[in-house]
């Protein structure tokens, strides 16, 4: 079809204006899905994943708001705002920015379609499992009453239900957490979305389980030639299904690049660190090189680059300079780093900022 | 916003009782609440306005009752009277409502079974119903109805109290306890009820302004202080007589139980957002 | 568990409440000080009269084994007879029923239909102006004594604007010529309902504010819960939201509540029903302790108990039914 990617994100910024500040969940995020593609967004918890899939379907919540960048799907504008803020400096949307009504009726759920993580909170306790699901299929394939019951049954044996036509009366409490997870599964395939976003799925799963349900995903893409986006803080998981990564830390993409070359080949200390820290059988826990510290808050995040002060490698220089996401290999790899000559930042000749470093004191948060 | 609210219903309250009172007291009358001879609180016709029956004057802002009275001065012995009974019956009922709550939650059993159908039964019973039965039994009279509110109020504390105590139990730090061997009775009072306290504060407060109303509300029908004590209940009775002719002789002591009731309710969910922020502004 | 085992089940457990009830109401009645005989007949009366009337209503026996008959009596439907009124209480209370039944009735559906939606729409609107005048009205509604409503709408309506009738309650089925300013059936409907919107906002006041507090705080819990964000992610309005989605759950906690202002409003009948001079079983009650007629007092308060019951097992039921997960099996 066209050139254009399915998804494509933009500098996206999503703050949340509390009492005790702004919060800078999303900072100027970019990245792009293709059709027929599975992309990762890898990062700890608190990185801005879920603030980043949800603004794409402009579900943020007061005191949340959308305040930059632009969102384009499958030719509509989904966040696009002026050049030029208002005259109340509150940033203008676009004209071709889709309405609110116009999200709900022609985004939500039919183009985009959202699995969610928790499957114990996600379905509705008091209507049957069946019934809720034929409403989504209705309400988002414009299917009569029938033709979506049919066809959630149909979708139910697909994501392995077992015997669906007796269970679909079934309330939520008679499933197991995996089934329900199926279900909701169900819920976003029903739909026939171009896009599937997956927000840490299978996060609240036993192992055997998300196994099987990986497996189903990675059958039903081919089937119904659906992109995904996959939300995970699981590298396992991005190894398994993913065909393209990002890696997000602190609000921000750090590093973009295809699975092997993320894997074999990562650029960014933080990618590095997230793989060291996974446990393979062919090393003891001590070989583990566990991250130091913890991720700090968005609301105050450290200057320079956001990760210097966990970082293995970072210079004096790191504390001072922001790295923007650049082409950092030949191979077309993405990552934001002033080691990488990309950025002529006088990384080389700057000090390193170790602990044994005298510079390594007080003035790290300068 | 509630807190805001709260404050200035405090405010004038105080102002109202501690401030103006005494000196419009000391002002007019032989006596003020201070100096008043026991037995004569509210008794008397003040000086000077006997059998002088009408509304309100410079001397007299809320006017005066049938029996040529004060009705601002009635007014404030009576808010004494609502709120005493209100937190001592409430205080008595929520203290032996936790301890047979505490014990009834931590042994179970055959005791928990027969304490429970009794705060059942006692639930079963309408309280305005439960309160003529016992007056009837025993009299009329602000001691009684304090000891019958009380009895009212204890079934509600032992019913929140046990299922606090049903959700502590479970907690490691109580088997811990018992594992190391602290007698029931300490863990009980050591570590049950204290966890258990926030929310009976909660409710012990929202109950202070529940019995007010169910205190007035037996005064009015003429089971509580009884005349010429001035309880806002009893006042309303009398009210009815003068309807027509003086309408705001009805209309006082109702708003003295409201603003007194609203304070109450405010404290008792200013507490509650306090201690559960979830669902707060 | 079928519904009907689980009705059976709740119905035994009641019987232990209302022999809790029996016991008590018995042992208060008869602690009373003061003799009902002796009120009834006068100061005047002679010693072989009362010894007379005391053995006809088997006064003269010790307290066990009145306690005992009278048990046996109730499980019969016998609640004795009225020393004040020389009929059987049972007769007296049917009598009075329809009255305080359809006072109870009426003030709980003007509740439920104004406080339901206010609440819903207070949540909707959370921290918007409206919400807070929702707020406000509410927290005044549960902080005012019933009566004194009573008394402030009859000096306004009645006494100034001359509107409603302030005394009195007209039973819709009632004939037409047992009815003032009736000759039709239409008539007396209308005679009804004049004469019952005073006392209706008097008892039902307290019942929507109590009402609308809950439903808006569980209204915004719902609101809150993961499966509404699902429902917002795939497309489906607002307004099916809070209709469907979210109305539902927020009614469980509802349910609850309104089975227990049940009580109160049981009592608050008794206010209610002095205020308008009603003939219900609130101002028999309240005569019965006056004559310390202990087997009225006795009677109404176990029958007050019986409303309360019911209505409980009622709540429950529908409980159960808007809940799936509720098993009627495990309530406990």
């Amino acid at each position: 079809m066209s050139d254009t990617p399915l998804l494509k994100v933009e500098n996206l910024k999503t703050q949340f204006f509390t009492e005790a500040g702004t919060v800078r969940a999303v900072d100027g995020v970019s990245f792009t899905v293709e059709r027929g593609e599975i992309v990762g967004l890898v990062g700890e918890s608190g990185a801005g994943k879920s603030v980043a899939v949800r603004s794409i379907l402009r579900l943020i919540d007061s005191p949340g708001h959308i305040v930059g960048g632009e969102i384009t799907f499958d030719g509509k504008t989904v966040v696009g705002f002026e050049d030029e803020p208002g005259t109340d400096g509150e940033p203008t949307r676009r004209e071709e920015m889709l309405t609110n009504t116009e999200m709900r009726s022609q985004i939500r759920g039919s183009e985009i379609a959202l699995i969610f993580q928790d499957p114990m909170e996600s379905l509705n306790p008091v209507f049957t499992v069946g019934g809720q699901l034929r409403e989504l299929i209705e309400l988002n394939r414009g299917l009569s009453k029938q033709a979506a019951r049919d066809r959630a049954i149909e979708i139910l044996r697909e994501v392995g239900i077992p015997q669906p036509a007796e269970r679909f009366d079934d309330y939520p409490h008679q499933f197991s957490g995996g089934m329900r997870q199926r279900v909701l599964i169900a819920m976003a395939l029903g739909c026939e979305p171009k896009l599937i976003v997956a927000d840490e799925p299978t996060t609240a799963l036993d192992v055997t389980v998300e196994g099987q349900i990986l497996d189903l995903v990675y059958d039903l893409q081919d089937k119904y030639d659906a992109s995904f986006l996959w939300v995970t803080h699981d590298m396992g998981i991005v190894a398994e299904i993913c065909d393209r990564v990002n890696v997000m830390y602190l609000g921000e993409v750090v590093e973009r690049a295809s699975v092997d070359d993320l894997f074999y080949n990562p650029q960014h200390p933080y990618t590095e660190a997230l793989l060291n820290s996974i446990p393979r059988p062919d090393q003891s826990t001590e070989d583990l090189q566990p991250l130091e510290g913890a991720m700090p808050e968005p609301i105050n995040p450290p200057s320079g680059c956001r990760f210097h002060d966990r970082c293995p490698e970072a210079r004096e220089v790191c504390q001072r300079t922001h790295p923007d996401l650049r082409t950092v290999t030949e191979a077309g790899q993405y990552a934001a780093c002033l080691k990488h000559d990309a950025f002529e930042a006088a990384y080389e000749t700057s000090r390193p900022l170790t602990d044994e470093s005298p510079a390594a004191g007080g003035d790290r948060r300068e | 916003m509630y807190i805001v609210l709260f404050i200035i219903v405090v405010a004038i309250w105080a102002f109202v009782d501690g401030v103006v009172l005494d000196y419009y007291f000391a002002e007019r009358f032989w006596y003020s609440p201070i100096t008043a001879p026991p037995g004569s609180r509210g008794l008397l016709p003040p000086v000077g306005i006997t059998n002088e029956y009408g509304t309100g004057t410079w001397a007299h802002p809320l006017g005066t009752d049938h029996r040529g009275r004060d009705i601002l001065v009635r007014l404030v012995y009576g808010s004494r009277i609502a709120i005493q009974i209100g937190i001592v019956a409430t205080g008595v009922g929520a203290t032996l409502g936790t301890i047979i709550g505490a014990v009834s939650g931590y042994y179970g059993g055959w005791i928990d079974d027969v304490l429970q159908r009794t705060v059942e039964t006692f639930y079963a019973i309408p309280f305005i119903v439960l309160m003529i039965a016992i007056m009837s039994a025993f009299g009329r009279g602000l001691w009684i109805a304090i000891v019958g509110v009380s009895v009212i109020t204890t079934p509600i504390f032992a019913r929140l109290i046990r299922s606090e105590v049903l959700s502590v139990r479970e907690e490691e730090y109580i088997e811990a306890a018992k594992a190391a061997g602290v007698r029931d009775r300490n863990i009980i009072r050591r570590h049950v009820i204290p966890n258990s306290l926030a929310p009976v504060l909660v409710q012990a407060t929202l109950q202070i302004g529940v019995n007010i109303l169910i205190v007035a509300a037996l005064s009015f029908l003429g089971f509580g202080a009884q005349p010429p004590t001035p309880s806002w209940g009893a006042m309303l009775a009398q009210s009815r007589t003068y309807m027509l002719p003086d309408p705001w002789f009805s209309v006082w002591p109702g708003l003295a139980i409201l603003v007194t009731v609203v304070g109450f309710n405010l404290v008792g969910d200013g507490l509650r957002d306090a201690f559960d922020p979830r669902l707060n502004d | 568990m079928s519904l009907p085992r689980y009705v059976a089940r709740r119905l035994g457990q009641s019987v232990f409440t209302l022999l809790g009830v029996v016991t008590i109401t018995f042992l208060l009645v008869n602690a009373a000080p003061g003799d009902p005989v002796r009120i009834f007949i006068g100061p005047s009366a002679d010693a072989s009269a009362i010894a007379a009337m005391r053995a006809q209503f088997g006064l003269d026996q010790p307290i066990h084994i009145r306690y005992i008959k009278y048990l046996m009596n109730v499980v019969q439907g016998d609640l004795g007879q009225s020393i004040n009124y020389r009929v059987p209480v049972t007769q007296k209370i049917l009598e009075r029923l329809p009255a305080t039944l359809l006072l109870v009735a009426s003030s709980f559906t003007f509740a439920i239909i104004t406080a339901v939606p206010i609440g819903v729409l207070s949540a909707q609107r959370r921290n918007q102006l409206s919400d807070h005048v929702f707020r406000i009205f509410g927290l005044i509604g549960v902080s005012t004594p019933s009566f004194w409503i009573g008394l402030l709408l009859i000096i306004i309506l009645t006494y100034h604007l001359g509107l409603l009738p302030a005394t009195g309650l007209v039973m819709p089925w009632a004939p037409p010529s047992a009815v003032d300013h009736a000759t039709t059936r239409l008539d007396v409907l209308y005679q009804s309902g004049i004469h019952l919107i005073m006392p209706t906002l008097t008892l039902g006041t307290l019942q929507m504010a109590a009402i609308m507090r809950i439903e808006r705080s569980s209204m915004l819990e719902v609101l809150n819960q993961e499966y509404v964000s699902l429902a917002r992610a795939f497309g489906v309005s607002e307004r099916t939201i809070l209709r469907k989605h979210a109305f539902r759950n927020a009614q469980l906690p509802v349910l609850t509540v309104i089975g227990l202002n049940l009580t109160t409003a049981l009592g608050g009948s008794v206010l209610t029903e002095t205020v308008f001079s009603i003939n219900g079983i609130g101002t028999l009650i309240i005569t019965g302790v006056n004559a310390r007629d202990y087997p009225l007092v006795l009677g109404t308060t176990l029958f007050y108990a019986s409303l309360f019951v019911i209505g409980v097992l009622i709540t429950d039921i529908l409980y159960a039914y808007l809940d799936p997960r509720i098993s009627y099996g495990d309530e406990s």
